[in-house]
């Protein structure tokens, strides 16, 4: 299994907070990831390193290879980064369609020429893989509907969507099973299965336990900055140390 | 009437009315006044197209537009009284020019952000009139600039009203040619995007940054041309003709036609512009009139007369500048060609 994304030490601190404490860890290509920790573990800080949102205090971040941090977003996007946001972010004024050809245009490139003076193979390709990964999702019957106007259910898989669009190597999700109910919650766990069962590297932050639980190979724990483990989930269920940071020491 | 037909049929018919039934009417009147008239709507045509490019797609709120007019303008002005200079060369200069100190704007203000990026625009375009007004070895200050070389394009003199009206025409529709192949197409999407959330965009791989300027100075230059245009058509220029007020109109028209949608700022620029002129018999009460109507059409259609979600159905359908995908019924075209 070659390693697809390396995280070596990566420290971030806000003043006098350390948010992400020299965290290590590696996925490999067709890994499914999850990273899980109890709130103000740091989890959302770690995904903003490695998409470039969030610069390091210390410590590296490698993607295929290359080094990635202190790059901007949208270089690290373009070698083959994907992520959603945490707190559901669409274009809500743009159509379903319109919402993931941005995924696909900033991939394939767009510019002011080109959309002036012809270039209908660009525009040809750019189509081709928005619809595509409106089928992926099942959303390709609301191409047409403004973002706003669909259920937030929807909006979520609208927001994966769109960063599928990019084709990615690795998709980063973040907690994408937030504001779900238990049904979606269980319909969102099969599609990132039948995502990664695709050939999908996927790293996942979730709060909810059992979506990571039941569907990643390896988990990733978080707590108060540190990583505290790193194994299958039927180890890390049982490792004390976890069991500590989500339900506190004994008296 | 067939998908290919159609597209083809609209823009004749946009050319006939403007390049055949308007120049008829001009023509049956023939008085040099209305020609003026029909001039300054087209002329605010382009300047409301342009500041839609960069407020409405891109979001970019500009409340300075009407100081990259006039750098067009004296651009164009100077260019033809000392240098000498005929249209052919003041008019692409012209909109040069005033692409050049957009991106030189644009360049420290791109990382501001919503209220405080309009609040720069805002100082710029204040900086950029009291130039004019002030720069008198160059500008002749509040006195203007006489242009009276009029227009000659490769050596024809084209300064009669009727053959000036033609010029700006055919200037005014490329321009919005231009813009609407900008605005309505994947590169239109990805401004579009900056709008409704620019760092998330960024995670989609664009260079928000590039884009934003890109925009920025694309807007500049047609606001340049338009600059130039009015030059030469009106044979004078001041300072008065690029204030601040003159940008809260352009700001007006795109607002009121509807905010990202192209035909809404042509056609909110028409209102502006011969609205006032159609009530001049009443006198001053007109722009109350006018301030009126302005008050109850944002009242009363809040997306504008033709919002950005119908003014894109309606060029995807009509100019078939949309894509279908495999296996889906007509009408239901999503996306650009």
């Amino acid at each position: 299994m070659t390693t697809l994304l390396t995280i070596n030490g990566a420290t971030r601190r806000f003043g006098g907070l350390t948010a992400v404490d020299s965290v290590s860890t590696t996925v490999a290509k067709g890994e499914l990831v999850g990273v899980i920790g109890p709130n103000g573990a740091g989890k959302t800080t770690l995904f903003n390193l490695i998409s470039g949102f969030t610069p390091l205090s210390a410590g590296e971040v490698h993607f295929k290879g290359r080094r990635i941090d202190g790059q901007k977003p949208f270089r690290i996007a373009r070698l083959g980064i994907g992520r959603t946001f945490q707190n559901l972010r669409i274009f809500p004024n743009m159509s379903v369609f319109d919402n993931v050809s941005v995924g696909a245009a900033g991939m394939l490139g767009v510019n002011a020429a080109g959309a002036v003076f012809g270039g209908k193979g660009r525009s040809e390709a750019i189509s081709r893989r928005a619809w595509a990964a409106l089928e992926q999702v099942g959303l390709q019957g609301l191409a047409g509907e403004l973002a706003a106007n669909i259920s937030y259910g929807r909006r979520k898989y609208l927001e994966i969507a769109r960063a599928l669009a990019m084709e990615p190597e690795l998709i980063i999700l973040d907690e994408p099973a937030a504001g779900l109910n238990d049904t979606e919650t269980r319909e969102l766990a099969a599609f990132i299965k039948r995502l990664h069962g695709e050939g999908m590297t996927v790293l996942l932050v979730e709060h909810d336990m059992g979506l990571v639980m039941g569907i990643c190979e390896r988990v990733v724990v978080l707590a108060t900055g540190r990583k505290i483990a790193d194994a299958a989930p039927e180890v890390v269920r049982k490792d004390p140390a976890v069991l500590e940071a989500y339900l506190g020491v004994e008296e | 009437m067939s998908d290919r037909l159609r597209p083809l049929l609209v823009v004749a018919a946009v050319l006939v009315l403007v390049l055949g039934v308007v120049p008829a009417v001009l023509g049956a009147f023939d008085r040099s006044y209305l020609y003026q008239v029909a001039n300054l709507a087209l002329i605010f045509v382009l300047l409301a197209a342009s500041m839609h490019l960069v407020t409405g797609v891109a979001g970019l709120l500009q409340l300075g537009h009407a100081a990259f007019y006039g750098v067009g303008a004296y651009t164009a002005a100077l260019l033809a009284t000392d240098a000498g200079l005929s249209f052919g060369w003041t008019l692409p200069l012209a909109g040069l020019g005033a692409a050049f100190v957009a991106v030189l704007v644009a360049l420290p203000t791109m990382r501001l952000v919503s209220i405080y990026f309009a609040v720069a625009t805002l100082g710029i375009g204040q900086m950029l009139y009291l130039v004019m007004l002030n720069w008198v070895p160059v500008t002749k200050g509040p006195n203007g600039i006489l242009i009276t070389s009029g227009l000659t394009l490769f050596g024809y003199d084209l300064s009669r009203p009727a053959s000036a009206y033609f010029v700006v025409a055919v200037v005014t529709l490329a321009s919005l040619w231009v813009i609407h192949r900008l605005s309505h197409s994947y590169y239109g999407n990805a401004l579009r995007s900056l709008r409704e959330d620019d760092q998330c965009a960024d995670a989609m791989g664009l260079d928000t940054v590039r884009l934003k300027i890109e925009s920025f100075a694309v807007s500049g230059f047609f606001a340049g041309i338009a600059g130039a245009l009015w030059a030469h058509t009106a044979g004078y220029i001041s300072p008065a003709d690029f204030s601040f007020p003159q940008s809260i109109l352009i700001l007006a028209m795109v607002v009121v036609g509807g905010l990202g949608s192209l035909p809404g700022a042509v056609i909110g620029a028409l209102v502006l512009i011969l609205l006032p002129e159609v009530l001049r018999p009443v006198g001053d009460f007109r722009n109350i009139i006018v301030g009126g109507v302005l008050f109850f059409s944002i009242l009363l259609m809040p997306k504008g007369i033709i919002g950005e979600v119908s003014a894109l159905d309606l060029v995807r359908r009509q100019l078939g500048g949309a894509w279908r995908g495999e296996g889906t019924k007509a009408g239901s075209e999503v996306g650009w060609r």
